[in-house]
């Protein structure tokens, strides 16, 4: 098939290629699907090796979380937000803890923001840690999954050793967090921190100075900066595009103002850009980390009082809280109409444009074999879409 | 492209050589960490089966179920709690909610078979390999997702009370009874521990949501003296209650005299039920204390006419001339009565059955009778000189102080006994202006007395002598005798003279005291006065106790067995009305909540009997 | 930021401003208004991100209430601007044309709450659910315990037991004499 004969598409609509034709092929990719880009399924339209269209489909991973919801207890929904992002649970606690206490006005304890600053941060390096696997997998780079597959292995060994789940760790309650660190944790936490930085610099060595990666993903997906605000992209997909924003800073939450750290921004906007971008950010996390361990008060209270968990009512009003995870603005919009139960609780995930939006446009005219590579680019999550 | 990125990645062989990160196979033993979320523990001693594990479990894998080897008893459901590992998400939401602190989790996460029923079972009583685990999951140090502390009662500084017959209790505010309120887990353990088995949960609740009509109407359902028992009540439930196991019980009594305090008495008819039909039926009471009232009570929502009879000039019993007022004062307990009479129910006061009217007669003109005369007789100190015109009887003292007559107590006073009575009697003498010492036979800890009673009498003033068996009272020397006593007592220590029952005092040889006093109170104790009952009645007592079957109907021996040649044959019990008792007169138990639950247990089988009697 | 409040008010009937957090403030607006409100937004008061659509059935008032929340970058400040459309007949002004992702959110609306939003890309193709043919399943009246009961079957064998229950049948039987 020659190339040249590609139907034009317009940069802002659809093709409507003619399946009966005999030029396209018809092909899902998904929902099976061995990365981290988990049960999604992408139907794609090819012609020859070049997708010339392509739709998202979710569903596959869907619990109805947010009807659950509405149904518990505002307690006995701590443990069941985590479940709505697999590889990175802990924003969702974070966010629904934090509206639950804005909406019943209890301020938690300075120990107990140090440590969400910090269990977060340990979140986001182990999801960054998973990224990069799938990263380098979906362009054929076995070894580096390997590795990054054990040092995340390390951090959850840690997330274990603080709250006693490796995957769901269950931790920042309403009203703080479960527990304080067990004695020894940070000399731990720091071994593990040097283990994880020599291993990235490795992985700088054989992934990003590396001629197949850089040929396949430089200039693969390219997100013109135009499209941040018109798409809703955020994370590090719009700051590669140079755009300077992260809630950590703009927002303010939790620790974050007494931390030193500044946004990591890029320009080219590729798949490539991206991913040294999240290279950067996983070296930031390592710093937050260490920074959180000197500057965390060693005393106090880990957890404010909150009403009997069987009974609480959270006062009738609304918030919408939002954090920045590694793929963007998430958030939680929560309601209340007063009573024992939420009235509506909305899970706001960054894969919700990213991966549906964002990605159908941007794969027209990549080559099969790059669709995958692109979308770990786009680092999405399909749970935080269904919810 | 730049060279660098040809050569960079094999830079990495370098790493060839080190120690790899794999873990070498097969696979060591992995334990979990220390706090591992893993198979649940429960040290079933501990555990009371409240069943809180189960009400948070978002995923309904708990289910409570009896367990081998462990009863219902008071404060223990019997019940414990079975984990569905099908449904469980490892939360240990109930590991951190468990009043007790029995519930935990082991650090154990692998356990295979090929049997799915398995996974499901009752941990600390279907044996586990990790029962007992030191390592797992366990609520941190500090975290508690329930409240352990009381809203703290505001009550008067024991100086001033001292001073006063005031109220000591201040009773919650609207913010401190909801916030109490919201301790509670609606467990209801508690409920079999009551004697009443008032709906506890269910009035908590309504203080919770703040709303007392239902809490008063809940109240109402088991227990017409909502404001005396919501200030005196010895309070069972709260030693059965499950927050208690770790932490301060929830404070219920405070919290019904809450629900009590709130409605006023012009509101009740508003809320409580009333008997739908006149049943046409006359109930003679007799004693207008809290167990008579309360059958009464009952019987007028049945729609029977009560006419109750009480000797005393005013109604409401020990409550009334036993509990000193600055514990019930008399407006609430005039609230619960005032009710009661708004019913119709009509007290003939100052009107002693035996003198004023004969049971015989009560039987004849009523259609049914119940007895709630109570213990009246104070029992001496059966020690020589026990006769002496300083020894005053307890309960005599505290009647005359509701009365309102000039005790004469003096400067010195000596209570002895460790009951409620005698608290009561020191603490008015306190109030009159008396040094009071209290002379217990045992320790402390024997007291019966409230333990807060206890304290509560010792921060006042009271100084507590243990360990004191009385020998004998003297009277005192010269020109004040007859106006002073010596109260002579030996000093005990405790021997344990059988295993398992409790030490009994022995007295040291030698270790006797003297000391003068000018009033020496005892307070060991009533008994009752059944002299109103004669032989013709031919009911059945045993040991000064009406001899009871379970409704509180009173034994009737045999026409002709027991029959006296010449009784009256209105008195024959084919013919004379039914006679029902209760109350102190009959229960071991003997407070108010017991009266109050003999009374409505007897209402209720008063009813059953008349309906029986098909007249 | 009273001032935005007023002006909201002023162009298009916006009221019940309500600060929620120095960061965080919320408005209604007629639902007619939407498009324009939220373009006039966008363009002209830097409200140019949305963060996400939503619903919530408010069904005792009989309307759906709609949320959009946008957020301007450089105050770093987030709107949530509500609209209450009737739930007989929930139909809005599609707003897919001021942001490439609000196609996807119609599509989540019309299949779990039933808005409509007509002239929204494939708002009537499936989301999440597949074969869906209950009531959308976040209205407040579709009942999912009990379809779920109906739907899915109880593993046998489990028996719970009322504390207070158990205790009375053990210890004071007579009381339900
Ligand atoms: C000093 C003291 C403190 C106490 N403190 C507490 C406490 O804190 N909490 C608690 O729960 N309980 C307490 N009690 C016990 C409680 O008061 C009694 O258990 C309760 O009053 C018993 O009720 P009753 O109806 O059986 O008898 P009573 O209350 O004794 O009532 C019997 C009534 O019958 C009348 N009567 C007797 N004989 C006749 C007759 N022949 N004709 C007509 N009327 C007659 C009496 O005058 C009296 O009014 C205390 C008791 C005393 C003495
Ligand atoms: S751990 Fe969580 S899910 Fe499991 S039984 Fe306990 S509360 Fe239920």
């Amino acid at each position: 098939m020659k190339r040249d004969r590609m139907p034009y598409i317009p940069p802002a609509e659809r093709a409507t290629p003619d399946l009966d034709s005999g030029k396209y092929l018809l092909m899902w990719q998904g929902p099976q699907h061995p990365g981290i880009t988990g049960n999604m399924s992408l139907r794609l339209v090819i012609e020859g090796d070049t997708v010339v269209d392509c739709e998202t489909h979710v569903g596959y991973l869907h619990r109805g979380f947010e009807k659950l919801m509405e149904r518990r207890s505002w307690m006995q929904n701590f443990p069941l937000v985590c479940r709505i992002a697999v590889p990175e649970p802990d924003f969702n606690e974070y966010c629904y803890a934090a509206a639950l206490e804005e909406l019943s006005g209890i301020q938690i304890p300075e120990k107990a923001v140090w440590l969400r600053t910090f269990s977060l941060e340990l979140m986001r390096l182990a999801s960054y840690l998973m990224w990069i696997g799938g990263q380098a997998g979906s362009f054929g780079h076995g070894t580096i999954i390997q590795w990054s597959a054990t040092m995340r292995d390390y951090v959850l060994d840690l997330f274990e050793e603080l709250t006693g789940g490796r995957i769901y760790h269950m931790y920042i309650i309403p009203g703080g967090v479960r527990g304080d660190v067990p004695a020894g944790y940070f000399k731990h936490v720091l071994e593990v921190m040097d283990t994880v930085q020599k291993n990235l610099d490795d992985i700088e060595l054989v992934m990003y100075h590396n001629a197949v990666f850089k040929l396949r993903a430089e200039g693969l997906g390219y997100i013109p900066p135009d499209w941040i605000d018109r798409y809703g992209i955020t994370g590090p997909n719009a700051r590669a595009a140079g755009i300077k924003r992260d809630l950590r800073k703009d927002l303010g939450y939790l620790a974050y103002p007494q931390l030193e750290f500044q946004p990591v921004v890029g320009s080219k906007s590729d798949a490539f850009e991206r991913a040294r971008l999240r290279l950067q950010e996983m070296y930031q996390c390592i710093d937050l980390i260490r920074q959180c361990i000197d500057l965390m008060p060693k005393e106090g209270p880990f957890r404010a009082k909150t009403p009997n968990p069987l009974y609480w009512k959270v006062p009738a009003g609304e918030t919408y809280v939002a954090a920045e995870c590694t793929r963007g603005e998430y958030g939680f919009y929560v309601v209340s109409d007063g009573s024992e139960k939420p009235r509506r609780v909305a899970v706001r995930g960054p894969s919700y444009t990213h991966a549906v939006s964002v990605m159908e446009r941007l794969v027209r005219g990549v080559n099969i074999a790059d669709v995958a590579g692109l979308m770990v680019s786009l680092h999405t999550y399909p749970p935080e879409i269904e919810r | 492209m730049d060279i660098k990125d040809f050569i960079a990645p094999f830079a990495v062989w370098k790493r060839a050589f080190e120690k790899p990160f794999t873990v070498k196979k097969p696979i060591d033993e992995r334990p979990g960490a220390p706090r591992y979320r893993g198979f649940h523990i429960n040290d079933a001693q501990k555990c009371i089966g409240c069943g809180t594990c189960e009400a948070i479990c978002m995923n309904k894998a708990i289910d409570l179920v009896p367990a081998a080897g462990y009863a219902a008893k008071e404060g223990d459901s019997g019940l414990r709690p079975r984990v569905d590992y099908g449904r469980c998400c490892w939360c240990a939401l109930c590991v951190d909610v468990c009043p007790s602190g029995s519930l935990g989790m082991s650090n154990e996460y692998v356990w295979i078979d090929s049997d799915p029923e398995v996974f499901r079972y009752t941990p600390g009583v279907e044996a586990k390999p990790w029962d007992g685990s030191p390592l797992g999951y366990r609520r941190a140090e500090g975290y508690r997702l329930l409240e352990e502390q009381r809203v703290e009662m505001p009550e008067l500084d024991y100086k001033e009370a001292v001073q006063t017959f005031l109220e000591l209790v201040r009773g919650y505010s609207r913010q401190q009874a909801e916030k109490e309120a919201d301790r509670c887990v609606s467990c209801g353990v508690c409920i079999a521990s009551c004697p009443a088995h008032m709906d506890i949960p269910g009035y908590i609740n309504a203080v919770r949501e703040g709303d007392m009509q239902n809490g008063l109407r809940l109240l109402y359902e088991t227990n017409p003296f909502p404001e005396a028992c919501g200030r005196i009540c010895t309070h069972r439930c709260e030693e059965a209650c499950a927050i208690g196991t770790g932490g301060d019980p929830v404070a219920i009594r405070w919290l019904k005299r809450y629900i009590a305090d709130q409605v006023e008495l012009a509101d009740y008819g508003k809320v409580l039920p009333r008997a739908e039909a006149d049943s046409g039926k006359k109930i003679a009471v007799v004693g207008a204390g809290p167990g008579g009232l309360s059958a009464a009570y009952y019987l007028a929502l049945l729609g029977h006419s009560v006419t109750v009879f009480e000797k005393d000039s005013e109604a409401g019993g020990m409550l009334r001339y036993g509990i000193p007022e600055y514990r019930l004062p008399y407006p609430a307990l005039d609230k619960d009565i005032g009710y009661i009479e708004s019913l119709g129910v009509k007290i003939e006061r100052g009107t002693a059955v035996g003198s004023a009217v004969a049971l015989a007669e009560l039987r004849s003109r009523f259609d049914a009778v119940y007895l709630s005369t109570g213990l009246p007789a104070a029992y001496s100190l059966e020690v020589p000189g026990d006769k002496h015109p300083r020894v005053l009887d307890g309960v005599a003292v505290l009647a005359a102080a509701t009365r309102g007559e000039p005790l004469g107590l003096g400067k010195r006073v000596a209570v002895v006994g460790g009951g409620n009575v005698a608290m009561d009697a020191a603490r008015t003498a306190l109030r009159n202006g008396a040094a009071v010492d209290i002379l217990y036979r045992r320790r402390k800890e024997d007291m019966p007395a409230d333990p807060d009673e206890i304290r509560e009498a010792i921060a006042e003033g009271a100084s507590l002598v243990e360990k004191a068996i009385p020998l004998e009272v003297r009277d005192a020397a010269g020109a004040i005798a007859g106006k002073q006593a010596l109260f002579v007592w030996n000093e005990a220590r405790m021997v344990q003279k059988e295993d398992g029952k409790r030490p009994v005092p022995e007295a040291i040889p030698g270790a006797v005291h003297e000391d003068p006093y000018d009033s020496i109170i005892a307070a060991i104790g009533q008994g009752p006065d059944l002299s109103f009952i004669g032989e013709a009645d031919r009911l059945e007592l045993r040991r000064f106790k009406p001899v009871v079957d379970g409704f509180g109907r009173i034994a009737e021996a045999a026409a002709g067995a027991a029959a006296e040649p010449g009784a009256p044959a209105s008195a024959s019990p084919s013919k004379a009305a039914a006679v029902f008792a209760g109350g102190d007169l009959v229960n071991d138990r003997k407070d108010a909540i017991s009266a109050i639950a003999d009374g409505h247990h007897a209402a209720q089988g008063i009813d059953r009997w008349l309906d029986r009697k098909g007249s | 930021m009273n001032e935005l409040a007023e002006r909201l008010a002023r162009r298009y009937d916006a009221e019940g401003w309500h600060e929620q957090r120095k960061d965080l403030a919320s408005i209604s607006i007629p639902a007619l208004r939407v498009r324009d409100v939220l373009a006039w937004l966008r363009d002209e008061e830097g409200y140019k991100h949305l963060s996400f659509i939503t619903a919530i059935d408010n069904i005792e008032r009989g309307v759906f209430t709609l949320t959009y929340t946008v957020r301007n970058h450089d105050t770093k400040h987030s709107l949530m601007v509500h609209a209450d459309i009737i739930r007989e007949n929930p139909v809005v002004d599609s707003v897919h044309l001021l942001w490439e992702q609000a196609w996807t959110y119609q599509r989540e609306l019309k299949e779990w709450f039933g808005i409509d939003c007509p002239g929204s890309p494939r708002k009537d193709e499936e989301f999440v659910l597949e074969g869906w043919d209950q009531l959308p399943m976040m209205r407040r009246d579709f009942d999912s315990l009990a379809y779920s009961n109906a739907t899915y079957a109880e593993r046998p064998g489990r028996v719970t037991h009322d504390p207070a229950a158990y205790m009375k049948a053990q210890l004071y039987p007579e009381a339900d004499q």
